[in-house]
């Protein structure tokens, strides 16, 4: 017993000893088997880490573990939109019928009813604000208030506006004198600008305490309606049962404002959305600052870094969207307050020169400007388009090809816990599933063919579909709680945000969860109880869907995300190709330096079979040989991918730069664990490839016959 | 009894399409603790003669018997045991594992046959380094080691499983004459000590007079066998 182990010590002996002769081979081969336990270790903890990342991110935001939506769609499912816009779904006519069919399945947890569309929401402007504010002071006054804190604040935002609409007309005419118009088009910007000039004068001002709410009435419908920047922009929502929502996906939460009251229409705008186009400029490239500064370690002292000098430049220039925004007493109110906390330096400038002083920050003085910014300024100010408490109008081109609008309260903002940051998830913002329904604007069979019959009555031809459906409602205007269907067409686009439909009152309008449920949806997301059991309930979940007839396709959670699964797949294919062609490298380099390593010891393989080893013993001495190196290198570059593992998380992960990464890694960084499989995984085929490597110069020294080693030079 | 049976053996190379016949009908007996010198020229088939005798080659035509065992008739397997057995190896260039110390290359066939403890290996290497005037240097690799000392540790490294049977081709060509007459000596005191059989090749005439018999071989013919110094009677070739 002792022998065969002695054997096996000389033999292991032998082996280190070579190892350690052939010191530049030995290094060659092992660093090579180092760098691929390295690389497995590494790569395949950072693949799962985002595997774990990105089902987290996903099944906590919209996915859910399943997704069902209707087979007879053209394209697939795609949750956070494809690279060529939403896909073509086609509608789930009744989701009750889904929810009580795919509840009953074992494991289901829950259903939730889904839309996912985009559309275009009118965010109104400064004038807008203005003419709001003013109106709420007119209507104090008209109520009676004759306080000199009223009359000051009233004769105040009378100035904004006054200024505002000078600042418009300077705008226009400098528009008006580039074009020059022809026809219809030129008659009608020639009575605005009458309009417009009228407004801007002496006399209309003069007027305005005459009639206030016939001067306010013309400035709302005539003038806002002309100044179109910042007048509307894209939203992208996903329509559902809100409270079914939030109970299903543990990620969601409400960030500022509150929870869609149950069987209420409104809409949670999502927070980075907000973030990204609804905020003042000025304070989304501070925040942008911070940031950078305390999370990415970024200084403005670092002329190289363009972004971050750009922005500080940016904020010094363009303060005109916070002058607009302050009436004569706020203008002063932030003036003064500015000075008081920025110092003697800035005791006689006016607000301007303050806002830019303000905004000249560098290293030493940024964390108190942001201060300032937020403490001092930014009560006074608008900081987001659309605002918790708004009121938006919503409007999307509807199946039929018009487009409907719906008007809704906004909430709240809602954001997703550790994916905050990623505009993936939080691009998106939770719409209720009855106004959705409105703006997609499905007609079910029985409806379509009504308004075909109806056209038919009329018997004319050129009557507009607009004009049919009117007939249908009833004639008139749109009906109360009903879409409101127009010609696509920019202006009427417009006029939602400024004029809302008479008696449109979206707060007042509810719906019982019948209502809710019963209905058009796109898609639906099921929630497990257990996950693990993901493809056996996806098969039960089909099977059910099937029996029941309800012509619906089943996908999992990774399948459903479109492209961010597609990119996880890609991530993951190039690791393995990438490692493959690695290893395969490494394979032939090793087989050469071994077979060159045979050659050279053909004297001794041979003495050693003249001397009595058997030809087993000098494959397995090879044998050894290379999986030792396999073996020791194997561990240490395990070891090392391990220690870089922790390095990374101890550095605090790797960084989100973008949003894509920020939903992969479900949280700003992507902090690797390391997996013990992977560490086997590795060793394993490090092994396993020295081995494969070495067998071929171990097969040639096994056919090394004892005369060679009889063989002499001389 | 002898423990070497050579019958008619012919031995032929392939050098490319041509037959280059080594050995040629030779006919040899060697006893039982004879220490016998193969003398001939160069190319004249020594090498050729020792490889079959060692059971590392077979030959083309007649037998070889070792040991009482028909070689030809042994597989692979058989021969490397037979090697590991009963024969020991001395080779003109050592052939010493480098990467082992003196104290290993001695133990490593010890290890290859299995069955000795631990201890029982180490007391008999050590006392055969000693015999062979090397125990010094026990802890020594090759490579620190002289040509002389090398040689002796080879010897050593053959005769550790006491083996009937020791062969050495030419084992003082990389020597100068004095070692070389030194290692023989060597040699032969293990012959006379244990009464081990040496068979080893030579072309030196003063290396050959150590030897018990001569057996002249040329042109892959014996020539002649002839006994030295009133020596054991010995067998006439052919
Ligand atoms: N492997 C071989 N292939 C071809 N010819 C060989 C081979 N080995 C030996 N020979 C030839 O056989 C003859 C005998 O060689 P060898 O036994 O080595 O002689 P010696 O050892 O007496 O010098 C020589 O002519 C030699 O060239
Ligand atoms: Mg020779």
């Amino acid at each position: 017993m002792s022998a065969r182990t002695d054997a096996l010590r000389v033999l292991l002996r032998i082996a280190f000893r070579n190892l350690a002769a052939a010191r530049v081979r030995t290094a060659i081969i092992g660093a090579i088997v180092l760098g691929g336990a390295f690389l497995v270790v590494l790569g395949s903890s950072l693949m799962d880490s985002i595997d774990r990342g990105m089902r987290t991110s996903i099944q906590g935001s919209l996915g859910g573990q399943l997704q069902v939506y209707s087979a007879a769609s053209k394209d697939p499912l795609e949750l956070y939109g494809g690279l060529r816009g939403e896909p073509q779904l086609e509608p789930i006519e009744d989701f009750s019928r889904v929810k009580e069919v795919l509840s009953r399945v074992p494991n289901v947890k829950a259903v939730v009813p889904m839309g996912i569309d985009q559309a275009m929401v009118a965010t109104g402007n400064v004038i807008d604000v203005a003419l709001e504010r003013l109106r709420a002071d007119v209507r104090r006054l008209e109520e009676g208030d004759r306080s000199p804190e009223a009359l000051r604040g009233y004769e105040a935002r009378k100035a904004h506006v006054r200024r505002l609409v000078g600042l418009l007309r300077d705008e226009l005419g400098q528009a008006l004198a580039i074009v020059d118009l022809e026809g219809r088009e030129a008659e009608e910007r020639r009575r605005e600008w009458a309009d417009l000039t009228n407004a801007a004068s002496d006399g209309f001002w003069a007027g305005f305490d005459g009639d206030r709410y016939g001067h306010l009435e013309l400035l709302e419908n005539r003038i806002a309606r002309l100044s179109m920047d910042g007048s509307f922009t894209f939203i992208r929502y996903v329509g559902t049962d809100p409270d079914a929502f939030f109970r299903a996906f543990e990620l969601a939460q409400v960030a500022k404002g509150e929870m869609i009251p149950k069987g209420h229409r409104g809409i949670l705008v999502g927070k980075q959305y907000a973030e990204e186009w609804l905020k003042l400029k000025n304070a989304r490239r501070l925040d942008l600052i911070k940031d950078a500064r305390d999370r990415r370690g970024r200084r403005l002292a670092d002329a190289k870094d363009e972004e971050l000098q750009r922005w500080v430049r940016e904020n010094q220039r363009g303060t005109k969207d916070i002058l607009q925004q302050l009436d004569p007493l706020q203008a002063e109110e932030a003036a003064r307050r500015l000075r008081a906390a920025l110092g003697s330096e800035a005791a006689g400038e006016d607000l301007p020169a303050l806002l830019a002083r303000l905004f000249r920050v560098d290293d030493a003085n940024f964390d108190a400007r942001y201060r300032i910014f937020y403490d001092q300024l930014a009560p006074l100010l608008r900081l987001y388009l659309i605002d918790v408490g708004d009121t938006i109008t919503i409007k999307a081109p509807a199946k039929s090809g018009y487009f409907n609008s719906v008007n809704v309260k906004v909430y709240g903002f809602i954001q997703f816990r550790q994916i905050e940051r990623s505009g993936i998830a939080g691009m998106t913002s939770v719409l209720d599933l009855l106004s959705f329904r409105d703006l997609y604007g499905y007609m079910t069979k029985e409806r379509a063919a009504e308004i075909a019959r109806l056209k038919g009555a009329v018997g004319a031809k050129e009557l507009a579909r607009e004009d049919a459906e009117a007939a249908l409602f009833g004639g008139g205007g749109p009906l109360e709680g009903r879409a409101a269907t127009a010609r696509i067409d920019e202006r009427s686009l417009l006029e939602g945000a400024r004029a809302p439909g008479p008696a449109q009152d979206p707060a007042a309008r509810t719906y019982t969860q019948e209502e809710l449920d019963r209905g058009v949806a796109l898609n639906a997301a099921l929630v497990l109880h257990d996950p693990a059991k993901l493809e056996a309930t996806r098969r039960d979940v089909q099977a059910a869907a099937d029996r029941a007839g309800l012509g619906l396709r089943v996908v999992d959670w990774h399948a459903a995300s479109g492209v961010v699964g597609q990119f996880v797949t890609t991530l993951r294919i190039v690791l393995y190709v990438s490692l493959l062609v690695f290893f395969g490298v490494a394979l032939v380099i090793v087989n050469n330096a071994m077979v060159m390593a045979t050659l050279q010891r053909v004297t001794e393989i041979g003495t050693m079979r003249a001397i009595g080893a058997q030809r087993r013993f000098v494959l397995v001495m090879l044998l050894v040989e290379t999986a030792t190196v396999g073996l020791a290198f194997g561990l240490a570059g395990a070891a090392l991918g391990g220690a870089a593992v922790w390095l990374v998380r101890a550095a605090g992960g790797i960084p989100a730069t973008n949003d894509m990464l920020n939903f992969l890694f479900a949280g700003p960084a992507l902090r690797p664990v390391l997996g013990g499989a992977s560490v086997v995984v590795s060793l394993v085929i490090v092994v396993v490839v020295s081995v494969l490597s070495g067998l071929y110069p171990a097969l040639l020294a096994m056919r090394v016959t004892p005369v060679e080693a009889m063989a002499t030079e001389d | 009894m002898s423990i070497v049976s050579i019958r008619n053996v012919s031995k032929d190379y392939m050098l490319g399409k041509t037959v280059v016949p080594a050995l040629r009908g030779v006919s040899l007996e060697i006893e039982k603790g004879e220490f016998l010198s193969l003398a001939g020229p160069s190319g004249s088939g020594k090498t050729t003669l020792l490889n079959l005798v060692g059971c590392v080659d077979t030959p083309t035509a007649g037998t070889v018997v070792v040991d009482g065992r028909d070689t030809s008739r042994l597989s692979e397997r058989a021969l490397t045991e037979l090697r590991l057995r009963t024969i020991g190896f001395i080779f003109q260039s050592f052939n010493l594992v480098q990467v082992l110390s003196v104290f290993q290359n001695v133990e490593f066939p010890l290890l290859l046959q299995g069955g000795l403890g631990r201890r029982e290996r180490r007391d008999r290497v050590l006392a055969l380094l000693d015999a062979v005037g090397i125990g010094s240097h026990a802890r020594h690799r090759p490579s620190e080691l002289s040509g002389g000392q090398r040689q002796r540790v080879a010897v050593a490294r053959a005769l550790v499983t006491r083996p009937a049977l020791v062969l050495a081709d030419e084992p003082t060509a990389n020597l100068d004459s004095k070692t070389g007459a030194n290692l023989i000596d060597l040699m032969k005191e293990m012959n006379r000590r244990d009464g081990t059989t040496f068979v080893f090749s030579t072309h030196d005439p003063k290396v050959m007079s150590h030897a018990s018999a001569i057996v002249r071989i040329a042109d892959g013919q014996l020539v002649g066998r002839e006994a030295v110094g009133g020596d054991a009677a010995a067998a006439e070739g052919r």
